[in-house]
This record gives structure tokens, C-alpha cells and sequence, in this order.
């Protein structure tokens, strides 16, 4: 039972990352390989909030939303200017700038070996100190993640995003300035993410750089792609599938080394037939 | 109501001179034929003053009072400009009314996340596509659409922008005769709105039919202009087209 | 004491390196025109191949390096053949191309991982030094450089002066132009897949020899090599070359003053401001 909710938690945090980028990469089209900069900003900021300054969880949280919206803008900015490939690109190259940070100022993040001893959170005197009771704050906060990102996509605002998608100079034509709804969606995502990023510091109460560096990004854009684009719900299957896969394997008698790098050679090769067969993923709406 | 006036508008690429220090109006109240040979720069000159391709030198002149040095995209929408595009550019994985109604929602961010005028928009877009026959389709992804279709989907976008200046670039090319009625109809009734209607088309019938006023453009430059029937048959127009 | 010499030399091994992706890279690009994350992790395995046939079945260094590059130029081959290819009929777009490539790299990766764990291989470790100008280079140093020059020229001679140099360059410019000419371009892309990837086993196997192999170092050696490509002109090969010297003469000397541990950064700065300030690249193509 204890790992059920375990693993209820893992795929909760995993949904709002997936719900995070796919507003960007389903909704948006912008093809990011930096989200997992936005997860590590909102883990860390929590992380020290927290135990170098002795701030409560819900506090560190919103510091880390801004710092993750910050960092979204001028990190934005910066790629707006690139088209397609080198959009990734220079995303890509943001993510491995950011781990590198989070690396070398040892001072202030604790360096390559990270932040331990991170307490779970508390209000008005209560602990979620119990797993069942961690489970039940993240999973309301998913729940609202998941109803926010229903609100944008449904709005007259989600419907530029599809449109900028679709073929960004003809909106323009229609008078947008496409540049601010990208780095406004951009923010939101790298928000969201930040959320995500300080459930898990707060869950595995240890947090280190290598968990938040492109192999991170990749996996969280595999959710993605996996359960669909331009699907909320999507999202969340394919944090799910991709989560309880190693579990499944493992649970088939795989050892969990070997079952890590067997899930990755299987969500690696199922994003392969998945290009080729079905690029809507599980259950999307947008074909890429 | 707008008119649009152009003063020694140059653009070039890669040498070649698209545009080339073209001096030129469009009239309100009027169908303006816009012609001349493939690369003679019609398309290059309505992307120029929609805003698509930022031109080189020269100005762009709305009605006597707005003198523009330079443009984006999104501004000329808030000229009054609007067009279609010959290769048809639609939004093709979202269905025919959002199409519509992305044009007619509230351009701001805020605004548009939090959308007041949701009744309004979904009026106007049913006006625009029962004026060209599409609103049983409307549920369809743009993607799904016939060709015939496809082209008259761009017109409503058009027509929703409520805007005083068109820029149709080759509307009517691989339409059916039914829908060439359709089409024309609608630019008739533009005009006879006032505003100002500027078509690209090589069907010289429907050149002859529909515009008031024709220019032709060749290798970027001013070639010939006044009445279709007295241009269509000066010398120096013909020849052009020949030697294509 | 100046370190100045060994920097460069440094620099120059490096570079060597970087050169060999950026040029397998950019034969690659120059025809399909989508960034291939897959590429680097196809160098690595021609660097384990290598290994496994010197540590393991005994192999002769030279022998088991030879292997390694086919191993490597087949993989490539293989990859194109059944998945790219396929992608190129459906007229994909870059996206899935991009994410197909991203696949088939964290697959490759993690069979790696399977089968050679993930722990840091050394190659065996006795190789000779020499002094050069005041600076130590070792001899599979010095092997690097030279095959970075010799490929570079192979290259230059192979595309500009053979019918089939000439073919390349046609699919290249026009993929459908050549087509309509009666080129088998699916059969010339392929085969520019092998050269390339076999270019990109090389460099894994000299990596692996000079400093050691680890499942993971594929994506970092392919984006060194692709930042080179960017700087240098993406699709331009000789460019690539130029950029692999700068950017690894750039990161030499740019942790002179700082620690180590920030050349990532400095690679990656380096590729953001070219992207914004020039993002055709020094030579044009």
C-alpha cells in the first residue's frame, strides 16, 4: 500500500511536469528541451528556502514560481529569437547552462552534491510528514494544475496558441504579437514545472543537479509526446505509463538497474514507432 | 474610409529587385486588378504592404495621414489591412470556427485569456461563414476541407477582420464556376461598401469582369495602369505576358 | 612556467575531436536538414565496439578500431534505412524527425548502459608521451589530429572532385530537384549516413581512447560537435572544422581563470550569442 501512494505521488508530480510542457510544446508548438531548468529552479529554491532560511514549504513555493517565471522570461526572450531546430537548440544548450550553474556555485546550492535534510511541509502547525497526507496536497495541486490548464487552453487565448502553432507569421498577419504570447505560455509552463520541482524536493527530502539536467528534459518531453499533444488528460497517461513502466518490469522480476535502463530503451524505441505510426501519441489531438 | 499609397518602395533579395522603387494608390469604392507575369512582384508587393516581408526604402501611405517607414506584421492589422494568401495559409489542425474566431477575439493577452464577449464573436463568425456557405462545416479541422473550401475559409477570416482594406491574392484560382459567382459577389459587395479591394489574378476574364481599375506590375516596376479594357490591350502589355 | 603551450596543445585535441563530429555532422545535415541527436550516441558505440573487441576478445588496437567505425557507419546506415527513410516518405516534419532522433538515442544510450554498464571504461592505459614545445601529448593524441586532418581532406577531395562528391552536394542543395534528374536519393542518403557515422565511430573511438568511454558522453561530444557546425556555418564541412578549433581553442583558454567545471557553459554562451548575433555561421555555405 505504502508504495501504491508512493507511487501516486511520483506520477502526480510527473502529470503536472507532463501538463507543464505540453502547453508549450502541444499547445504552443515550441519544441522546448528545458524544462527540467525550471523543475531544478523550483526544487532548489524550495531547497534552500527552506533549510537556509527556515521558510514554510507553502512561502518557499511561491518564491520559486517567481524565481522559475523569471528565469522563463529572460530565458524566453533569448530563444524567441530562434526559429524550429535552433529553438531546441539554444534550449537544450539554457538546460545544460542552468545544471551547470547549479553545479558549480557550491556556495549557495550546495555543488554536484546537492541539498540534503529538506523537511516536508507544514501549515498552521500541521506536518504532511505521512506519505498518505503528501499524497493528498499533491494530488489536489495536480487537480488544480490540471483545471488551470483546461482554463487557458479553452480560452480565446488557448486558441492563439493553436494558431501560432498552426503557422505563427499568418496570425501575425491577423495583428498578433505572437512574441508575448510564447514567452507568456513559456512562463506559465516553466511555473508549473516549478511547482512539480518542489513537491519532490520537499517528497525525497534530497536534491542534487544531475536530476535536473537534459536526460531529465528528455524524459519529461517523452511524457509528452507519449500521451499526446495538445491533450491535458494525455498528459497525465503518459506520465503515467512511462512511470509505472520500470515498475511493471521490475514487478516481472527485471532488477532496478537494469529495469531503468530497460524503460529507457523502451519509451526510447516507443517514441521511435511512434513518430513513424502514430505521432498524435496515445491520445492527442494534434498530429506532429 | 482607407486608402493606401505607395512612395518609391524598394525591396530586394539575393540581388534580384522585387520591388523596385514602385510609386503607386489604391483607391477606396474601388475593385483594383492588381497583374503582370509570374515575378513581376504582385505577391512580394502585397506581402510588403501586409506587413509579411519588411521592405528596404521607401513609405507606405494610409489615407493621407498614417506615413509608415516601416512595418510589422501585427500592425497592419490594426490599419484596417487584411488579405488571403494564394497558398492559402490556414490553421489546419483546428477546426473552421476557430479559424474564424481566432481573428475576432480580443488581441491582448489578459484580454483574451479572459475572453467577455463570447456570444458577440460566435454571431459575427456565423455571419462570415454563412456568407460563404461553410457554417454546416464549421466543426471540421480546416485540414479536412475541399480545396473550393479551403480558399473560401480564407475569405470568411478575411471578411471577419471587419477591415477597410483587401488584399485577395489569387482567390479564384482552381475554384468551380459556382463558387466563382460566390466570390465575386462578395468582392462586389465590398466595394460597394467603400472599401478598397485589391485583387491579384491572372483570369484576365474576371480582371475584366470584376475591377474597376487595373495596374500592372513587371519585373517590380510600374508597367501600365487605367480602365482593364485599355490596359489589357496596350502593346507593352501583351508583350510582357508573352515573353513569360 | 607557462601553461600556455599546453593549452593549446589541448586546444588542438580537442578541436581535432570536435572537427570529426561537426564533420560527420554536417555531411549528414547537409542532406537530410535535421538535427540528428542520435549521431553522437552512434559515436560512442563505435567507440565500445572498439573496446570490446581489445578488452575483451583481445583484439589488436588498430584491428578492434576498424571495427568500431564500420560498427559505427552501419548503425548509421541501419538507422536511416529503417527509420529516417520512412520518416522522408511520410514528408515528416523537423519535429518528428527531431523527436525520432531523440528516440533512438536514449534507446541506444541505455542498451549501451545494459550492456557495458554504466561505469567510466578505460581502454588499456600504457601510451607513450612526447614533449612538444612545452607541452605533454600523448601518442593517441597525436593520431587524433592527424585523423582529423586526413578526414578533413578525404572529405574536401571526396565531395569536391568524385561524381559521387558531385551527387552529394546536388541532394544538398535540392532534394527534389535531384530527384526529378534520376538521382536514387534515398540510396546516395544512406550512404552518406555510413560515411558520416563511420566519421562519428572514429571520433568516439579516439575519444574513448584518449580519455574513456561512458554511456552518457554521446549527447555532450554530439553537441560540441553541432555548436562547431553552428559556429562554423551548419551544412558548410570546412566550417565545421573552423568552428571546432574556435570553439575549442575558446574553451581552453576561457577556463584559464575559472574552474573546469564551467566549460559547458562556455560552450553553450558561445553557441547562444552566435545564434543571436550570427547564426549563419562565420563561412556561408
Amino acid at each position: 500500500m505504502e508504495y501504491l501512494i508512493h507511487l501516486a505521488i511520483v506520477i502526480s508530480i510527473y502529470s503536472i511536469l507532463g501538463l507543464s510542457l505540453n502547453l508549450i510544446v502541444g499547445y504552443t508548438g515550441l519544441l522546448s528541451m528545458t524544462q527540467a531548468a525550471f523543475y531544478g529552479i523550483g526544487a532548489y529554491a524550495t531547497a534552500i528556502a527552506m533549510t537556509s532560511y527556515g521558510m514554510n514549504f507553502f512561502l518557499a513555493v511561491v518564491i520559486g514560481i517567481l524565481l522559475s517565471a523569471l528565469s522563463a522570461l529572460a530565458i524566453g526572450y533569448v530563444l524567441s529569437r530562434f526559429d524550429g531546430d535552433y529553438f531546441t537548440l539554444g534550449s537544450f544548450g539554457f538546460n545544460v547552462i542552468i545544471t551547470a550553474i547549479l553545479v558549480n556555485w557550491r556556495g549557495f546550492t550546495g555543488g554536484a552534491t546537492g541539498i540534503p535534510a529538506i523537511a516536508r511541509p507544514s501549515l498552521f502547525g500541521f506536518t504532511f510528514s505521512g506519505n498518505l497526507s503528501f499524497l493528498v496536497l499533491v494530488l489536489v495541486s495536480a487537480v488544480i494544475i490540471y483545471f488551470i490548464c483546461q482554463f487557458i487552453v479553452r480560452s480565446s487565448f488557448g486558441r492563439v496558441l493553436k494558431a501560432i502553432r498552426e503557422d505563427e507569421k499568418a496570425i501575425q498577419v491577423f495583428g498578433y504579437n505572437t512574441k508575448y504570447y510564447k514567452l507568456a505560455i513559456f512562463a506559465i509552463g516553466a511555473m508549473m514545472a516549478s511547482v512539480a520541482g518542489a513537491f519532490y524536493a520537499s517528497y525525497l527530502s534530497y536534491i542534487s543537479p544531475a536530476q535536473f539536467d537534459i536526460n531529465e528534459s528528455a524524459f519529461i518531453l517523452s511524457i509528452v509526446v507519449f500521451g499526446g499533444l495538445a491533450n491535458n488528460k494525455g498528459a497525465i497517461w503518459g506520465a503515467a505509463f512511462l512511470i509505472l513502466l520500470p515498475e511493471a518490469l521490475q514487478f516481472v522480476g527485471f532488477p532496478s538497474g537494469i529495469a531503468e535502463q530497460l524503460r529507457q530503451v523502451v519509451y526510447g524505441l516507443a517514441l521511435v514507432f511512434l513518430m513513424l505510426y502514430r505521432p498524435q501519441g496515445l491520445v492527442g489531438e494534434y498530429k506532429i | 474610409m482607407s486608402t493606401i499609397k505607395i512612395k518609391n518602395l524598394y525591396k530586394h533579395f539575393d540581388g534580384i529587385k522585387a520591388v523596385d522603387h514602385l510609386n503607386l494608390s489604391f483607391e477606396s469604392g474601388k475593385i483594383t486588378g492588381l497583374i503582370g507575369p509570374n515575378g513581376s512582384g504582385k505577391s512580394t508587393l502585397i506581402n510588403l504592404l501586409t506587413g509579411v516581408v519588411p521592405f528596404d526604402s521607401g513609405v507606405v501611405i494610409i489615407s493621407e495621414t498614417t506615413k509608415l517607414l516601416r512595418v510589422k506584421p501585427y500592425d497592419m492589422a490594426s490599419f484596417d489591412i487584411t488579405r488571403t494568401f494564394q497558398d492559402v495559409r490556414l490553421f489546419e489542425q483546428m477546426p473552421v470556427i476557430d479559424n474564424i474566431l481566432v481573428v475576432l477575439t480580443k488581441r491582448g493577452i489578459v484580454g483574451s485569456l479572459f475572453e467577455q464577449h463570447k456570444k458577440y464573436h460566435l454571431e459575427k463568425a456565423k455571419e462570415v461563414l454563412e456568407r460563404v456557405g461553410l457554417w454546416e462545416k464549421r466543426n471540421e479541422l480546416a485540414a479536412d476541407l475541399s480545396y473550393g473550401q479551403r480558399k473560401l475559409l480564407e475569405i470568411a477570416r478575411a471578411l471577419a477582420m471587419n477591415a477597410d482594406i483587401y488584399f485577395f491574392d489569387e482567390p479564384f484560382a482552381g475554384l468551380f464556376p459556382e463558387i466563382i459567382k460566390v466570390v465575386s459577389s462578395i468582392l462586389k459587395e465590398l466595394r460597394d461598401k467603400g472599401k478598397t479591394v485589391v485583387l491579384v489574378e491572372h483570369n484576365m476574364e474576371l480582371i475584366r469582369e470584376l475591377s474597376d481599375y487595373c495596374i500592372v506590375m513587371d519585373s517590380g516596376e510600374l508597367l501600365a495602369e487605367g480602365k482593364p479594357n485599355d490596359v489589357l490591350s496596350q502593346k507593352a502589355v501583351i508583350e510582357a505576358y508573352l515573353g513569360e | 612556467m607557462s601553461i600556455i603551450p599546453q593549452i593549446i596543445l589541448n586546444s588542438l585535441i580537442a578541436g581535432s575531436i570536435y572537427s570529426l563530429v561537426a564533420l560527420g555532422f554536417n555531411l549528414i545535415y547537409g542532406t537530410t536538414k535535421f538535427f540528428n541527436l542520435s549521431h553522437g550516441a552512434v559515436a560512442v558505440i563505435g567507440g565500445y565496439v572498439a573496446f570490446y573487441f581489445t578488452k575483451s576478445l583481445g583484439f589488436g588496437i588498430i584491428i578492434s578500431a576498424i571495427l568500431g567505425i564500420f560498427a559505427a557507419g552501419f548503425l548509421g546506415y541501419f538507422l536511416d534505412r529503417f527509420v529516417f527513410r520512412k520518416l522522408r516518405q511520410k514528408k515528416a516534419s523537423n519535429m518528428v524527425f527531431l523527436i525520432s532522433s531523440l528516440g533512438l538515442m536514449i534507446a541506444l544510450q541505455a542498451v549501451t548502459a545494459l550492456l557495458f554498464t554504466s561505469n567510466f571504461q578505460i581502454f588499456s592505459s600504457q601510451f607513450t608521451s612526447y614533449q612538444i614545445f612545452g607541452g605533454v601529448i600523448t601518442q593517441v593524441e597525436v593520431i587524433i589530429f592527424i585523423s582529423a586532418a586526413l578526414i578533413s581532406v578525404g572529405l574536401f577531395l571526396l565531395l569536391k572532385k568524385t561524381r559521387w562528391g558531385r551527387t552529394v552536394r546536388a541532394i544538398s542543395d535540392d532534394e527534389e530537384v535531384s530527384k526529378i534528374v534520376g538521382i536514387d536519393t534515398n540510396k546516395v542518403i544512406s550512404q552518406v549516413f555510413f560515411i558520416g557515422s563511420a566519421i562519428a565511430g572514429l571520433s568516439g573511438v579516439l575519444s574513448g581512447l584518449d580519455i574513456g568511454l561512458e554511456p552518457t558522453m554521446g549527447l555532450l561530444l554530439l553537441f560540441k560537435g553541432v555548436i562547431a557546425a553552428v559556429i562554423g556555418g551548419v551544412g558548410n564541412v570546412y566550417g565545421g572544422v573552423l568552428g571546432a578549433f574556435l570553439l575549442a581553442f575558446v574553451e581552453n583558454f576561457g577556463i584559464w581563470g575559472v574552474s573546469a567545471e564551467w566549460k559547458d557553459v562556455i560552450s553553450f554562451g558561445l553557441l547562444i550569442i552566435f545564434l543571436l548575433f550570427r547564426p549563419q555561421g562565420i563561412l556561408k555555405k
